[in-house]
């Protein structure tokens, strides 16, 4: 018994915590035309105002916290609070400062519009 | 004899070590869930809550992207039914890189704990939260008893 206390006993550091909040990766859908790149994702229950899109060195962060507000005893509960987190790499050619986001129905609309250097040209051939 | 309690002794001590191992290997990982379906459009439906106030019952479910169009709800007796489809998104000319949202129908169905008056349930749909309020009947409404 006594040497399996030992094992049992588990130093506490305290690691700051910050929430308990469970974190989700949302469902996403990437489409990409000759414009621009556009990602749909799913955020259920999420207000404007607690959707957090940061794109920094390269890295697009997506993050959305709900917040249930209960009312009454739960008879069942499936889904609760929760921060929707995913982060995604985007590519040096979209245009940052014209980067867009809808939030309709619980859906999320990131629109990415391409530099202008990006976009296809097409090139005609001048006569000699 | 003594032998064979001191075997005894000692397998229980093994089995109490690998207790606490298990132990502590879960309780590191708590917190910390996959979900394989984290966007709550389940394939039984999408996931619910039921909340109890006393005089009326609250049911809320996640049904991101499901327009006000696409949601059935059907009440009969202390049955209720969701049902719904969410249409494909999917804008035109553009090139598929993900699609992890699919387009799904789904319909889900309830026996509500106590009887609910038909005729005073609303329903909302806000952010992709669907939420029913369905007042009791008076009959099944908590009544305050006082003692003499």
């Amino acid at each position: 018994m006594s040497d399996a206390k030992d094992v049992a006993v588990r130093q506490e550091a305290m690691v700051e915590r910050k929430s308990r909040v469970q974190t989700m990766t949302p469902y996403v859908d990437i489409f990409e035309n000759e414009d621009e790149i556009l990602l749909f994702t799913d955020m259920p229950g999420v207000a404007k105002k607690d959707v957090v899109i940061n794109i920094d060195n390269g890295k697009l962060t997506l993050s959305g916290l709900r917040e249930i507000t209960q009312r009454g005893a739960a008879t069942w509960e499936e889904f609760g609070d929760v921060e929707y987190q995913r982060t995604f790499s985007v590519p040096q050619t979209i245009d940052i400062d014209k980067v867009n986001a809808e939030l309709k129905e619980g859906v999320l609309r990131l629109h990415l519009p391409k530099s202008a250097a990006a976009k296809p040209r097409q090139i005609s051939v001048k006569e000699a | 004899m003594w032998r064979e309690w001191s075997e005894i002794d000692r397998m229980f001590r093994a089995m109490d070590l690998l207790n606490t191992r298990m132990n502590r290997l879960y309780s590191d990982t708590e917190g910390y869930r996959i979900s394989s379906f984290p966007s709550g459009m389940t394939q039984a439906g999408p996931r619910t809550n039921l909340y109890d106030s006393g005089d009326h019952l609250l049911i809320t479910a996640e049904v991101p992207g499901i327009a006000k169009e696409d949601l059935n709800i059907r009440l009969q007796g202390n049955y209720l039914e969701i049902s719904g489809a969410r249409k494909p998104d999917n804008p035109e000319g553009y090139s598929r890189h993900r699609m992890e949202r699919a387009a799904t129908s789904f319909s889900r169905s309830f026996t509500l704990p106590s009887e609910v008056d038909s005729s005073k349930v609303e329903a909302s749909l806000k952010d992709g939260i669907l939420t029913l309020t369905l007042p009791k009947v008076e009959a099944a409404k908590p009544k305050q008893i006082t003692i003499n």
